[in-house]
C-alpha cells in the first residue's frame, strides 16, 4: 500500500470521527458520569463504618492475585459501555450511506479521489476500530478518577487500601480485553453490520424500516420456496450465546476468531458489504 | 450480466439478497444447522424441542419411577 492511499484511509477515518463525534465521544462520557455520579450517590447513603469496611474488602479481594485472573471482574463494570456502543453502531451504520445522500454530501465525496470501496470499508473500520479506542480510553479515565476516590476515601476513613496496586493493574488488563472482545464481536456481527450498511445504501427514507422489514420478508420467502428454515436457525445460532464471541482471558482469542462460524460470518458479511458499495454508485 | 446486475438499485439488491439467501441456505442444508433455543441444556434437564414426545416420555418414566420407590404420592 502506499503512501497515498494509507493518507486517504486516514482522511476518511478523520472525517467518520468528526463527523459523528457524539457516537464516538460523547455517549461514553455521559455513560461514564452517570456511572460516577450514581457510584458517588450509592456511597453517601452508606452507612460510614460500613464503607470503610466495604473498602478494606475490596482492597483484600485484588491483593496478591493476578490481575489477568480478575480482570473479567472489571469488564462487568463496562456493561453498560458495551450497551452503549452497540446502539451507537446501529444508529451509525443505519445512517451511515443513507445520511450522505440525504444532504446530498455524496456528490462532493465522490468528486474526491476516493473509491466507494474505500469509503465503505472507512466507515467500517471506523466504528469496529477507531470507535472502541475512544470508547476504552474512557472507560481508563473513569477507572483512573476511581481509582484517586478510592484512595482519598481510603485515607479519610485510615483504611489500609494494600490491594488497589493489584486492583488497578487487573482494570489495566480488562481495558485489553474490552477492546479485542468488541473487535471481535464486530466480526461475529458483521453480518448484521453488512445489512445495515446495504439498506442504509439502499433506502430513500427510513433505511431501518426498510431493513428490518426486508429481513423479516426474506425469512418468509426462504419457507415459501426452500421450505427450510435456515436463515432464522443462522441467526438465532449466532445471537443467543454471549460467550460465542464475548472475550474473557487472552487464550481464547485466536479460537474465536479462526473458527469456522466466525469466518463464515465474515464471507457472509462480504457479501452484503459488497451489495452496499455497489449500491453507492446509485444517487437520488 | 454485469449491466444487468448494475442497472438499478432494485437490480443490485436482488442480487445480493438471492447470492445472500442461496449461501447461508446451501450453507445450512451441508451443516444441517439447527436452531439452538430449541435444545434447552441445563444442569436439572435436557429439553429438545424437536423431539418434545421423547422428552415426555422421559419424563413420564423418571415419575412413575419416583412413586415405585414410595418418594412421591
Amino acid at each position: 500500500m502506499d503512501k497515498f492511499a494509507i493518507y486517504q484511509f486516514y482522511g476518511l477515518l478523520r472525517r467518520e470521527v468528526l463527523e459523528h463525534r457524539n457516537l464516538f465521544v460523547g455517549a461514553p462520557a455521559v455513560v461514564a458520569l452517570l456511572i460516577l455520579v450514581a457510584t458517588t450517590w450509592v456511597a453517601t447513603r452508606i452507612d460510614p463504618d460500613r464503607l470503610a469496611e466495604g473498602l478494606r474488602y475490596l482492597s483484600v479481594l485484588f491483593d496478591g492475585l493476578s490481575p489477568f485472573d480478575m480482570a473479567p471482574f472489571f469488564m462487568v463494570a463496562a456493561a453498560p459501555f458495551f450497551i452503549t456502543l452497540a446502539i451507537c453502531t446501529v444508529i451509525y451504520l443505519i445512517n451511515a450511506l443513507y445520511q450522505d445522500r440525504k444532504e446530498m454530501s455524496v456528490l462532493f465525496w465522490q468528486s474526491m479521489p476516493v473509491s466507494n470501496l474505500q469509503t465503505v470499508v472507512a466507515k467500517l473500520v471506523a466504528i469496529t476500530v477507531v470507535a472502541p479506542i475512544f470508547y476504552v480510553s474512557i472507560i481508563f479515565a473513569m477507572y483512573l478518577i476511581a481509582m484517586v476516590w478510592l484512595t482519598v476515601l481510603g485515607i479519610s476513613y485510615d483504611v489500609d487500601l494494600v490491594g488497589i496496586g493489584w486492583m488497578f493493574l487487573a482494570a489495566l488488563v480488562s481495558l485489553v480485553l474490552i477492546y479485542i472482545s468488541v473487535v471481535v464481536t464486530s466480526l461475529w456481527l458483521l453480518p448484521t453490520m453488512g445489512w445495515l450498511l446495504l439498506f442504509s445504501a439502499f433506502a430513500r427514507k427510513t433505511p431501518l424500516l426498510w431493513a428490518g422489514g426486508v429481513f423479516i420478508l426474506v425469512g418468509f420467502l426462504e419457507d415459501f420456496i426452500f421450505g427450510t428454515q435456515y436463515l432464522a436457525n443462522w441467526v438465532e445460532s449466532r445471537t443467543a450465546d454471549p460467550n460465542q464471541y464475548l472475550i474473557v482471558e487472552f487464550s481464547s482469542v485466536f479460537e474465536r476468531v479462526f473458527n469456522y462460524d466466525t469466518l463464515f460470518g465474515i464471507l457472509v458479511g462480504s457479501i452484503l458489504i459488497a451489495g452496499a458499495v455497489f449500491m453507492r454508485r446509485f444517487i437520488d | 450480466m454485469k449491466n444487468l446486475i448494475l442497472r438499478n438499485r432494485y437490480t443490485v439488491l436482488l442480487t445480493t439478497l438471492i447470492v445472500y439467501v442461496v449461501v447461508l441456505v446451501a450453507e445450512g442444508a451441508i451443516t444441517g444447522r439447527e436452531p439452538q433455543s430449541v435444545k434447552f441444556e441445563n444442569p436439572y434437564f435436557d429439553l429438545n424441542l424437536n423431539n418434545f414426545e421423547e422428552f415426555r416420555e422421559r419424563r413420564n418414566g423418571s415419575n412413575r419411577a419416583r412413586r415405585e420407590d414410595g418418594g412421591d404420592v
